[in-house]
């Protein structure tokens, strides 16, 4: 029975972890997109030569997108540099690029 | 007297280092460097060309080739498929990821001919070819168009080369998307004839192939055919004047000499700038199963080993070489970026007295490409080339105060430096010597 709790509860952890929505700063998005992203997706994600525009797409988007390259899936040509790109991003670094490239309009 | 001695000693010493130091009039030759902002809003500019009154045509990769005369009058000329607002579309152009329209050139003899050269991404020659990516692709090709009077017009257009070879389908690779590695830089040559750069379009075969255009430096007249003097290996295609390259997006012509010098893109290490030779090889072979190397993705090691990760760049190095020495008739680069690959994009040598000592260098652009720990380094060096084109005298960073990602550079007809970049603008670079 205590088995069964504890693992109850810890299904309820991992679900509702994959659904948390953690609220991202966007001046600590702006510095991250600094150090590595901008040098393919140039300024504030307007998108340069074969790399996509990425500001202005909605949160869940790209969060989903950061975590599924984090996560080594391939998804389009560019994958495999995205996934070395994304490898090293924690929860709140995603978080926090999805809020910074959200509010470039 | 011993102290007299000493006395004359130390003044003979210090008159002969006043007399070997450099006079204020040597070292303070170095040019004044400005640079404005000349157009924005653009769509990927590529390449620029201009007429000796000062008109200048560019390309935009996805839109189409269009100028901006002298008088400041912006007219869109020929667009692509899809393209709206230009005088006349074609579509047959198209664009996809690294491919689309590129380079521009315009004929030595405009002024009586009104003829520009325009190279693009186009589907119009793909006949039974790309259906997949490992058979002959004909997917770029060199246009010659006549421009109206007034320039707001392009036609006539005749393909004088239509088997420039075309990446048709994504693979399993960095970059590995459709149209990779087109090359497709296009410049004049002092003796009057057209010179053309080639991708190897990530296809092992092509850079060392002596009959696919690819991985090539080509020599042709305007009507596309090869210069009489071109002497590539028997058997091969008589409009390479260089093969064996990765993928040279710039090329520009010494001042001092005419020789031609090539910048090109390394993969992840090796940046290159070469004096081409006649006949030469660029030393770059992706084939699987040689060079020590064995199997590969999708039949091309351009990125191996270990292409899905950063590691050492000399390691890389090492494994795929940009300039391989098994090759006797192997170009030497002058230069290769300290080892790194940050994305050689263009070059142009600099000319007149407005230079200082920077005039007779190669302004190169650096697209800034930082992976695997490399620095991404958006910047346009100034390189000293050795009289031999075997090395370099220096590099120093260009004080343009921009970190752009710096695509096509081109010498204007007053002297400035003309730069278009990724972030949709294109730049004057004015140098004032001292």
């Amino acid at each position: 029975m205590k088995h069964l709790i504890l693992g109850l509860v810890c299904l309820n952890f991992v679900v509702f972890g994959t659904n948390k929505v953690i609220a991202g700063d966007i001046k600590a998005g702006e510095a991250r997109y600094a150090q590595n992203c901008g040098n393919c997706h140039g300024p504030a994600g307007m998108g340069l030569a074969s790399y996509p525009k990425i500001k202005g797409k909605e949160v869940s988007y790209l969060i989903d997108r950061l975590n599924t390259y984090r996560a080594g899936t391939k998804i389009g040509p560019n994958s495999d540099l995205m996934i070395m790109m994304a490898q090293p991003l924690s929860d709140i670094e995603i978080a926090n690029l999805a809020a910074y490239l959200n509010a470039q309009k | 007297m011993i102290k007299k001695s000493k006395l004359l000693s130390a003044a003979v010493v210090a008159t002969a280092a006043l007399m070997a130091s450099p006079s204020n009039a040597d070292t303070m030759n170095t040019p004044n460097i400005s640079a404005m902002s000349i157009m924005n809003g653009l769509e990927n500019p590529w390449d620029m060309a201009f007429t000796s009154g000062g008109d200048m045509f560019y390309t935009e990769k996805c839109k189409g080739l269009s100028v901006k005369t002298s008088s400041g009058a912006v007219n869109a000329l020929a667009g692509m498929k899809g393209s709206k607002g230009y005088a006349s579309t074609n579509d047959d152009l198209f664009c996809s990821g690294q491919a689309g329209m590129m380079g521009v050139a315009v004929d030595p003899n405009f002024n009586k001919n009104r003829r520009i050269y325009v190279a693009s991404t186009s589907d119009k020659y793909h006949g039974s070819g790309c259906k997949t990516n490992f058979e002959k692709c004909d997917g770029n090709i060199i246009m010659r168009m006549e421009v109206s009077k007034d320039f707001k017009s392009v036609s006539n257009r005749v393909d004088i080369v239509k088997d420039i070879q075309y990446k048709p389908f994504e693979s399993n690779h960095p970059f590995g998307g459709p149209g990779a590695h087109n090359g497709n830089r296009l410049r004049f040559g002092p003796e009057g004839y057209l010179w053309a750069t080639t991708g190897d379009r990530h296809r092992g075969v092509v850079p060392q192939s002596p009959k696919l255009l690819g991985g090539n430096v080509l020599r042709i007249d305007t009507d596309g055919k090869a210069h009489p003097g071109n002497k590539p290996p028997r058997g091969f295609d008589k409009r390479m004047y260089t093969y064996g390259h990765r993928n040279v997006q710039g090329i520009d012509f010494r001042p001092s000499d005419g020789r031609a010098f090539t910048a090109e893109h390394g993969p992840w290490q090796n940046d290159e700038i070469t004096a081409l030779v006649n006949g030469g090889n660029g030393g770059w072979d992706p084939r699987p199963n040689v060079g020590g190397r064995g199997d590969c993705p999708d039949k091309y090691c351009g990125y191996m080993p270990n292409q899905k990760e950063g590691m050492l760049p000399a390691k890389r190095a090492q494994f795929m070489p940009m300039s391989d020495t098994r090759f006797s008739d192997l170009m030497p680069p002058a230069w290769n970026n300290n080892g790194l690959s940050q994305g050689t994009g263009s070059a142009a040598f600099l000319k007149g007295s407005n230079w200082g000592y920077w005039e007779g260098r190669m302004a190169v652009g650096i697209m800034g490409i930082g992976f695997g720990g490399t620095p991404s380094g958006m910047r346009i060096d100034v390189v000293d080339i050795a009289k031999d084109g075997q090395s370099i005298k220096s590099v120093i960073h260009m004080p343009t105060g921009l970190t752009k990602r710096f695509r096509g550079l081109r010498l204007g007809p007053d002297g400035a430096l003309y730069a278009a970049v990724d972030e949709g603008e294109i730049y004057k670079i004015t140098a004032t010597a001292k």
